[in-house]
């Protein structure tokens, strides 16, 4: 199937959890700033399975989640491999089983990364912790830069 | 105890008591989630709760929307554009749309298509793309479609604030109507693909139909001036299990035939139809309860497979396994009806909002929601702020319900002192069948949950299943 998307980013998280909003505010963020057809960027509050049918359709897709492991504000960069992870819960895909899904699914499945962001607090509340806001503004800048240069 | 109760939107438990004689005495669905949205919006001004008011849940933030937003319309006092009117219509109508297809295809057809005693692990939306990859890609493609018409028209797919007090945010765009009219055919063939298939797999599911929250009870729902299927605005209507028309009412009168009671043992409160007292008058909402209620439908297709539907009983349908039926049929009409809809001449008119102050102090907004009637009621100061909330949720509607479901399920499928997948399956697909959202109906917090406890006559707790 020929793709229709250079580039998929995905953010995703729940804004009114802290720190777990650094996912999907890195999305918005992006959205402003990278106005290309070739790219499209979501952000949503947990990941579906309908999300295989725009992976499938990418050359290189980008998942950007919030984490409880590891410091504050230490973006970690992960290649991503399919796997059907099978989940009796709706809203916890995983970008793994997503992608195997797009392959069983649609017969294609893309070059994946996901970018985690560390939170230190997750309790109710819109305001990121100060670490983590500066690693948002730092990979939204560095995406951004990839991203034009196609380089992802 | 089945814990967590899995495939459905938020967290419970269920926990089945034996008798002496190891039979199942008494069951209880428990749900263990608390959020107490109704106190906390205490003090806001009312002209943010719409958009307060969806961020109760992910799923169906857009029926809160609606609700919310005609309780605010009742405070303005105002008489909303009729193209504010239609669009609303169009939005709830895509916000059935994508959780029915939700609740069919990701939720239920794993049991439905792989069967009640298959294995768990594979007993899910995965499992279904292996064993029929059409029917996932037509349950994908659905809720996607859903979703479409609700970011085309609101700007975003979850908690969008288009909806507001006085109408909506923006008209719709002749691009966006065209984009909505050019997926319908599509989509249409999706769902009678779908209701095809249902009706050809329900033999399957004879001894389901027989027990899965099988008994008399009254029904509840909206309804048009003409008895019409209606799922924004109309008279609330009570049917009894025999089919006759119990009461009409004008909708903002629920508090004069509807009462709350609260359990100990579950943090979802339930709902009764006052006359009747509890619990003679417990009743069930959605789209069960909309297909038995009505007079008519109004869409040729939908129209088509309801009087099939109403074949199927002399009066009301009473088997909650027929919830699947009902809601496939909604999808048909949904469909039919946003086109009919966006079709209208009007369909692009920029007269969408109406502006006004405060007026009243007091207002109530009803519509149906996927999971059946919603219902939001404010009071507020002078001034405008929030002094008193209530919200009545279609689970809440439909606890008692599913209780009695419950009990019915494990009195025929479970026995002895030790659980097994296919028994646990079978009481929790009962509640599948409601397709209840915890999240809403808790107005909840945390992760996503199911446990089942089997309990002797003495208390003591002979096994737990947790299904995570």
């Amino acid at each position: 199937m020929p793709h229709t998307l250079n580039t998929l980013v995905i953010g995703y998280g729940n804004s009114l959890r802290g720190d777990d909003g650094a996912g999907i505010l890195v999305a918005e963020l992006l959205m402003e700033r990278i106005h290309d057809p070739e790219i499209e960027i979501l952000g949503q509050h947990q990941l579906t399975p309908e999300l295989m049918e725009p992976i499938s359709r990418a050359a290189h897709v980008i998942f950007i989640d919030a984490s409880v492991a590891g410091r504050p504000g230490k973006v970690h960069r992960i290649p991503l491999r399919p796997a059907p992870v099978c989940s009796r819960f709706t809203h916890q895909a995983t970008p793994e089983s997503l992608l195997a899904g797009a392959q069983a699914l649609y017969g294609h499945t893309p070059e994946a990364t996901l970018y985690t962001i560390p939170g230190r607090s997750f309790e109710t509340g819109q305001q990121l912790s100060p670490a983590v806001r500066r690693a948002v503004n730092e990979l939204v800048a560095t995406l951004e830069k990839e991203l034009a240069a196609n380089a992802v | 105890m089945i814990d967590p109760v899995t495939r459905i939107e938020g967290h419970s438990k269920i926990s089945l008591h034996l008798d002496e004689e190891g039979h199942v005495e008494e069951a209880y669905f428990h749900v263990t989630q608390f959020r107490g949205f109704e106190k906390f919006c205490e003090g806001r001004p009312f002209y943010e709760m719409p958009s307060l008011m969806a961020r109760i849940c992910g799923i169906c933030p857009v029926s809160h929307l609606i609700a919310s937003a005609k309780a605010c319309d009742a405070i303005l006092a105002v008489r909303i554009p009729e193209g504010a009117v239609r669009l609303r219509k169009v939005l709830n109508l895509a916000q059935i749309l994508q959780s029915h297809a939700l609740s069919f295809f990701y939720l239920s057809v794993p049991d439905l298509l792989l069967g009640m005693d298959a294995d768990p692990a594979t007993r899910n939306v995965f499992g279904v793309m292996e064993a029929n990859p059409a029917m996932a890609k037509d349950g994908v493609r659905l809720r996607q479609f859903g979703q479409q018409i609700i970011e085309w028209l609101a700007g975003k797919r979850i908690h969008p604030a288009w909806v507001v007090p006085g109408g909506v945010g923006s008209p719709l765009t002749a691009e966006n109507r065209d984009r909505i009219l050019a997926g319908i055919p599509d989509a249409l063939a999706i769902a009678t693909r779908a209701l095809d298939w249902f009706k050809n797999a329900i033999e399957r599911f004879r001894e389901e139909i027989r027990t899965f929250a099988n008994f008399p009870t009254l029904f509840m729902g909206l309804v048009g001036e003409d008895g019409g299927l209606e799922h924004y605005a109309g008279k609330l209507r009570f049917l009894d299990a025999g089919g006759h028309v119990v009461a009409d009412y004008p909708d903002t009168t629920y508090p004069d035939f509807l009462a709350e009671i609260a359990h100990p043992w579950s943090y979802l409160k339930t709902s009764f139809y006052k006359p009747l007292g509890y619990p003679d008058g417990v009743y069930r909402v959605g789209p069960l309860a909309r297909m038995n209620i009505i007079d008519g439908i109004g869409t040729p297709r939908a129209g088509q497979e309801w009087a099939e539907f109403r074949d199927l009983d002399r009066g009301a349908v009473l088997s909650s396994f027929y919830y699947h039926y009902a809601r496939l049929i909604e999808i048909v009409y949904a469909l039919e009806k946003i086109e009919q809809l966006l079709l209208d001449s009007d369909a692009l008119d920029t007269n969408v909002r109406a502006h006004a102050s405060v007026n009243n102090t007091e207002g109530i907004g009803v519509s149906e929601a996927p999971r059946g009637t919603l219902m939001h009621h404010y009071k507020v100061d002078r001034d405008g702020l929030i002094t008193w909330a209530n919200l009545i949720i279609a689970t809440g509607h439909n606890n008692a319900a599913m209780n009695r479901g419950v009990l019915q399920v494990a009195r025929h499928f479970v026995h002895g002192n030790k659980l097994t997948e296919g028994m646990l399956n079978r009481v929790e697909a009962v509640i599948r069948t409601f397709d209840p959202c915890l999240s809403c109906s808790t107005h909840a917090d945390g992760r996503l949950a199911l446990e089942v406890e089997l309990r002797s006559h003495q208390g003591e707790l002979l096994d737990v299943c947790h299904t995570r």
